[in-house]
């Protein structure tokens, strides 16, 4: 009886702080100040809250149906893979695109060689078509 | 059977020509002859049986729902054309051994002649509506290319497409005619047809029908006013026309119509159509053969009205004139055959066919003068000669026909004015040919033939002599037994030269005489002719032509304008306007069926998807933002899917979304990045009223729709999806199995689609910007190395999902379809993060025989159910037991469906694949010398 009300605890706590961290990567998505920052949010944050609250799905329907499911395991997984790549590539998009940061955003574009953010600005062939 | 074998026979023979050319002209021949000989052996076989009063029948159910048997008989009408196009078509073979000049392709030529002549038979054989209809056309497609033989020759281009089109259009009324005569007699078979004539005469439909048939005879048999394609059709080799246009396919019409003659005859409306049509073409050809100075234009139009005479005298009916139509369309094969034979022969030792250029011929070639010579006579109908007879018995006809009351005079005197003018223009044909001395010389010394080349025409000339010296011997038997096919009792033949002085023999003499003095006054009749402007048929039915191809023109440009807004407009509209019309009928729009609760969850999709939409439209402008809210719209719908318990197509969804986004970037690469604002107020009115009435109306039917009770089909998938198809995955059964021919097509549709793009992106240099819309230039780092990692350790785990999703699929949701999806995305991803040349320089495979493979597994395994006795895509499955595997089940759907798995794969990444190729910068040039061996060449033509 006492290992029910345990595990009911431990799946309490992960739901909580799973919900928790996807409140606040959510918040710091909408409230941070500029785009290096605020890709913190959904790709940190919200994937530890999403990955918490999996595995407090997993663990319910264990004790409940009485024999492990790995598909949330597997969700998580391809979570954490997907999340990273993402995260590097928006990014490297940011730096690409020179978007403007606040002071207290640390470091510079400074592991970008000189030739990949494209010195000058050429007129795209388009422009007096639009 | 004997019967099918000779269709059979011929058919067999276009076979033979080709391989044998190279073994000489001489082979060829002989070989190409073989099969008609033994064809006319077979039909001359039949000939005892025929006369012991019995019919030759053959008959195998061919489309038994359509009425269309594979029937064939042989009566004395079938015989006697039977005879001649075989018999002629020897001699035709024959003499075009000579004809055709040494670098002439004459497998290709006797390949033709030979289809043509099957559909000949097949006409004259035929026991069945539809099957001599078949022929029929057969005979038109078969005379094109005989026609058009000297393809180079723009006359001849011209000539075979305008006998095409005015004996094919004739061809789709027959059809329509032949279907409702078939329809009124209540069976296609030809027996059933020919007996029940009285009913058809009553039907109040009988005039149109009429009408149908006898366009498609007389385009055939080139009636006025159809009769301008055969003068141009004489741009076809001499052997053409000789066989073609005076022996055999314009006595196509003839022949329908003395075939038809018990069923459709027995009327008035017959009796005038026909007769003035054949009594006013008579005159016309007569007349143009009379006035053209080309050698084979005079025999054209001479064809032209002797075609004219016989059409008169079926259009009399009376069971003489029939004799006499048979009668003449014998002696007409004989001695046209030998006139177009000798004007071949003319032509090929002069090197023209000009009258002003020809003459005096007599000293140069005196058997072919000869020989055209006692044509000519029986053409113009000279006592001793064939055509003398037959003539002779048209005017007896003329004279005795109750047709045209008071006016009965009228047709013995335009059929003797016909007479005198056939007369003249045989006469001015030999003079000017043999005995006049020629204006200008010809462009070759002409000589004497090789002999064998003068021999078909001598043959035929010696027959229109036997047949003219002994009428009664040669010519009542076969008359007889071929006029048993269209009447009910032969009248008693009187076959004779000499009858006693009455008033058809008086009527020869006046046309002979008269003829003989038209030709005298020919230099003035000449000048009376020259007064009128020449109406070449040629331009005028090239105007019409070119008029009915500017109006479609117009009408195409006016409807096709090139904008996608208007045929989305029209598309919308219409169904708009049917399914309003539909609602506005219903009596009320709830049907009476509960609904389920909404939630919130339903809600919050219903409103993200409609947020989605009207984002995508808000945005359009921005295309980025504009096709991420697009795909927000199709992951909100793969939910919906997901939610109402249809986990296939939730899945098929989220892969094809993947899909289309990639597919949707990489066209977007290359259009402008920045779209000009184009729509005016008064059009974004017209959109979103068009748009929200349509979605108005659609919400509407779905509701209505939604509370009724349906009582569909899927009940039966559902019910019979394990004992039918051994799978509890209903959809994958549906697809794989109940509708599995559906799906074959889809596949091959979608395989198609594949190559199709392949094909166009071939090659394909398009301009690429190389920086965006706010002027950066793309970033130089293509491959970021964390998604290059990634992405490859994920590709053997992807590929383990898509098997694993394959082979689940017959009873639990998955299959095929996503499972080829899920192996694109995968493989694209590595094509993302990797680029196009390292890709394919590790994947080193084609993709189009992956998409043609897949077509053909999937067809194999229909195919396969024939070899146990079963329909096309017959699906059978058992269960199993394998030692440590456990029991499984195997169903050949599962065979079916790797089908359907590689023309997915195929398709997708010939698509994606090659649409990626274009994008990239590194894309394979032909100078391009890194792509070295493993990369597949765009400019190379070979499919590897």
């Amino acid at each position: 009886m006492t290992h029910y009300v345990i595990l009911e605890g431990v799946i309490a706590f992960f739901l909580i702080a799973g919900g928790a961290f996807a409140f606040i990567g959510s918040l710091g998505m909408t409230h941070l100040r500029d785009f290096y920052m605020r890709l913190h949010g959904p790709t940190k944050s919200t994937t530890i809250g999403i990955g918490c609250i999996l595995i407090a799905s997993m663990l319910y329907f264990w004790v409940t149906e009485g024999k492990p499911d790995i598909q949330e395991l597997l969700i998580t997984l391809f979570l954490f893979i997907t999340a990273p790549v993402t995260a590097h590539l928006l990014a490297k998009t940011g730096l690409h695109l020179r978007l403007e940061h606040v002071e207290k955003t640390r470091g510079h574009p400074v592991e970008l060689r000189r030739e990949e953010v494209g010195e000058k600005p050429v007129p795209h062939p388009d422009k007096g078509h639009g | 059977m004997t019967l099918a074998w000779i269709p059979l026979l011929t058919l067999l023979g276009v076979l033979i020509p080709v391989p044998m050319e190279r073994f000489g002209r001489r082979l060829c021949t002989l070989a190409t002859a073989t099969p008609v000989v033994i064809a006319l052996i077979l039909v001359l076989s039949q000939l005892p049986m025929l006369l012991s009063g019995g019919l030759p029948h053959f008959s195998l159910t061919w489309i038994p729902s359509l009425g269309l048997d594979l029937a064939f008989r042989l009566d004395g009408l079938s015989l006697l054309f039977a005879v001649l196009i075989l018999g002629i078509g020897l001699l035709i073979i024959l003499y075009a051994s000579y004809y055709l000049s040494a670098e002439e392709a004459s497998g290709r030529f006797y390949a033709y002649l030979m289809l043509f002549m099957t559909s000949m038979i097949g006409i004259v054989m035929a026991d069945n509506l539809i099957l001599l209809w078949i022929f029929w056309e057969l005979t038109s497609l078969s005379s094109f290319l005989l026609i058009g033989f000297w393809s180079h020759w723009t006359d001849a281009r011209k000539g075979a497409r305008m006998a095409m089109t005015v004996t094919g259009a004739g061809g789709l009324a027959l059809l329509a005619g032949l279907l409702l005569l078939g329809d009124m007699a209540g069976s296609f078979d030809m027996g059933t047809v020919l007996a029940s004539g009285e009913a058809i005469v009553a039907d109040d439909r009988y005039p149109i029908m009429l009408v149908l048939v006898l366009l498609g005879a007389f385009t055939k048999s080139a009636q006025f006013p159809f009769h301008f394609w055969l003068p141009h059709a004489m741009a076809a080799p001499t052997p053409v026309s000789a066989y073609l246009h005076s022996a055999t396919m314009v006595k196509a019409g003839i022949f329908l119509m003395a075939r038809l003659h018990p069923a459709i005859g027995d009327s008035l409306l017959w009796s005038w159509l026909v007769t003035l049509t054949g009594m006013a073409t008579f005159l016309y050809g007569a007349w143009f053969a009379l006035v053209k100075t080309d050698l084979k234009a005079i025999l054209a139009f001479s064809t032209v009205s002797h075609l004219g005479l016989i059409t008169a005298l079926l259009g009399i009916g009376s069971p003489m004139a029939i004799v006499a139509a048979l009668f003449h369309i014998l002696n007409h094969a004989a001695f046209k055959g030998a006139m177009f034979m000798n004007a071949g022969i003319i032509d090929h030792e002069t090197g023209t066919r000009e009258l002003d250029q020809l003459g005096a011929l007599r000293h140069a070639m005196p058997m072919t003068a000869l020989v055209t010579m006692i044509a000519a006579a029986a053409m113009a109908g000279v006592p001793f000669l064939n055509g003398f007879l037959s003539k002779e018995m048209f005017f007896a006809e003329t004279l005795y026909t109750p047709l045209l009351g008071g006016l009965g005079w009228l047709l013995p005197m335009l059929a003797t004015l016909g007479g005198i003018l056939s007369v003249a223009y045989s006469l001015r044909l030999v003079h000017a040919v043999f005995f006049k001395p020629a204006r200008r010389q010809p462009p070759k010394t002409p000589h004497e033939p090789p002999r064998l080349m003068r021999a078909p025409a001598m043959l035929l000339v010696m027959i229109c002599i036997a047949v003219g010296l002994f009428p009664a011997l040669l010519a009542t038997g076969i008359l007889e037994l071929a006029s048993t096919a269209v009447l009910e009792s032969v009248p008693e033949l009187h076959l004779a030269i000499w009858h006693g002085v009455n008033l058809p023999l008086l009527m020869s003499l006046i046309a002979i005489i008269a003829g003989v003095a038209t030709y005298g006054l020919h230099i003035h009749l000449k000048r009376f002719v020259r007064q009128f402007a020449p109406i070449d048929a040629r331009l005028v039915f090239e105007g019409a032509i070119q008029t009915i191809a500017s109006i479609a023109h117009t009408l195409t440009r006016r409807l096709d304008n090139g904008s996608l807004q208007r045929y989305m407009s029209w598309l919308l509209g219409g169904a708009l306007l049917l399914a309003t019309l539909g609602l506005v009928q219903l009596p009320r729009l709830d049907g009476g069926q509960a609904t389920h609760p909404v939630d919130g969850i339903l809600l919050l999709g219903a409103a993200l998807m409609i947020f989605g939409a009207i984002g995508t439209v808000v945005s359009h402008r921005h295309r980025l933002i504009s096709l991420l809210m697009l795909s927000v719209v199709g992951l909100v719908v793969s939910l919906t899917f997901a939610r109402f318990s249809a986990p296939d197509l939730a899945l098929t969804q989220l892969s094809v979304e993947v899909v289309t986004m990639i597919l949707l970037m990489l066209a977007l690469f290359f259009l402008p990045q920045k779209t000009p604002r184009e729509s005016s107020a008064k059009r974004n009115i017209r959109d979103l009223t068009l748009a929200g009435s349509l979605g108005m109306v659609i919400a509407s039917l779905n509701y209505a729709v939604l509370t009724r009770d349906i009582d569909s089909i899927s009940n039966f998938f559902v019910e019979n999806s394990v004992p039918g198809g051994g799978g509890h995955n209903v959809v994958n059964v549906i697809l794989v199995d109940f509708r599995g021919f559906d799906t074959l097509g889809e596949i091959t549709v979608l395989a198609l689609a594949g190559l199709a793009i392949y094909k166009l992106l071939n090659r394909l240099r398009l301009f690429m910007p190389h920086s965006d819309g706010e002027g950066r230039v793309w970033s130089p780092d293509r491959y970021p190395m964390i998604l290059t990692s990634v992405s490859q350790t994920l590709l053997p785990l992807a590929l383990l999902v898509s098997a694993f999703i394959f082979l689940r699929g017959h009873n639990q949701p998955g299959g095929g379809f996503i499972a080829g999806l899920i192996t694109a995305v995968a493989l694209i991803l590595i094509y993302m993060a990797r680029g196009v040349e390292w890709t394919q320089s590790h994947l080193d495979f084609p993709y189009q025989p992956v998409a043609i493979g897949g077509v053909a597994v999937a067809t194999l395994t229909g195919l396969g159910s024939f070899v146990f006795g079963y329909p096309f895509l017959t699906s059978a499955f058992g269960h199993f037991h394998l030692p440590w595997l456990g029991d499984f089940e195997l169903a050949t759907a599962m065979l079916f469906d790797l089908g359907v798995y590689l023309a997915v794969v195929g398709a997708t990444l010939m698509i994606l694949a090659n649409l990626g190729k274009v994008t990239t910068p590194h894309r394979p040039r032909k100078d391009d010398s890194r792509a070295g061996t493993q990369q597949p060449q765009p400019s190379s033509k070979e499919p590897r």
